[in-house]
């Protein structure tokens, strides 16, 4: 269901400057850049293993 | 019509904001500046559609987050970094209403729906104010953003149709069949 809200306070520019934080949105992106990268490196690093893992064992 | 001066940037602001998202490509803390620049009027945007403050700040911030963790494919291509920003608002948003972290609201000013009646060429009154946040609740949420934001926050129909993913002719065009539909709701329940 929709909210309608009629003359709702508004919080001031310096309110909401207050509420900046450069650094939280840094480290959340970089976590959230290290989540992305994860699955693929450890597919990548599984196949390179197993790949060389049977080369070795018909070698 | 008032005008969204974040919005209408001059050539050359636009081409200084270019290298600065070029800069924060290499390095994320050059990001700052831009944040620092937009914060606001996201933030505006989200507390605007939605019906806590905390909430507002917690979707703002994670427009950020998720603009600084995709800017690498970020390239302009006639759409404003600004309006970039507000689709990811956008769909940030739509996650916190299926996930129920925030409420999907209507924030209106008196001013704004004196304006608004007229524009439905009806004559103000209270009853009248009523039909119509009742007619507004009955809108289909894709008829509802496009009459938030061309009416309620006086955007242009390029800046409507960057952000909602149309272009400049199709977002009037739906806009106007919306208010089309938003008159005929309201004449169904005046009645």
């Amino acid at each position: 269901m929709i909210k309608i809200l009629v003359d709702r306070t508004k919080p001031t520019t310096e309110e909401i400057k207050r509420h900046q934080n450069f650094e939280t949105i840094l480290d959340k992106a970089s976590i959230n850049e290290t989540k992305k990268i994860l699955p693929w490196y450890y597919g990548a690093v599984g196949l390179a293993s197993f790949i060389f893992a049977i080369v070795t064992i018909l070698l | 019509m008032a005008v969204n001066l974040l919005y209408h940037q001059n050539e050359f602001r636009l081409e200084d904001e270019m290298r600065q998202i070029e800069i924060a490509k290499k390095d994320p803390r050059q990001f700052a500046p831009l944040y620092k620049k937009y914060h606001e009027a996201i933030f505006r945007y989200v507390y605007k559609r939605v019906d806590e403050e905390e909430a507002a700040y917690d979707i703002t911030s994670s427009v950020f987050v998720k603009a600084l963790a995709s800017l690498s494919r970020y390239e302009f291509r006639g759409v404003p970094f600004s309006s970039w920003l507000f689709r990811i608002a956008k769909s940030e948003l739509y996650q916190s209403f299926r996930d129920k972290k925030a409420q999907r609201t209507v924030s209106l000013d008196s001013v704004t729906i004196v304006q608004f009646i007229d524009e439905l060429n009806e004559d103000f009154s209270e009853e009248q104010r009523t039909t119509l946040i009742n007619s507004l609740k009955l809108l289909k949420d894709h008829q509802l953003q496009l009459i938030e934001m061309r009416f309620f926050e006086k955007r242009s129909f390029k800046e409507i149709g960057e952000i909602v993913g149309l272009t400049e002719n199709n977002a009037k065009v739906k806009t106007f069949r919306a208010l089309v539909k938003l008159k005929e709701i309201f004449n169904r329940t005046k009645a």
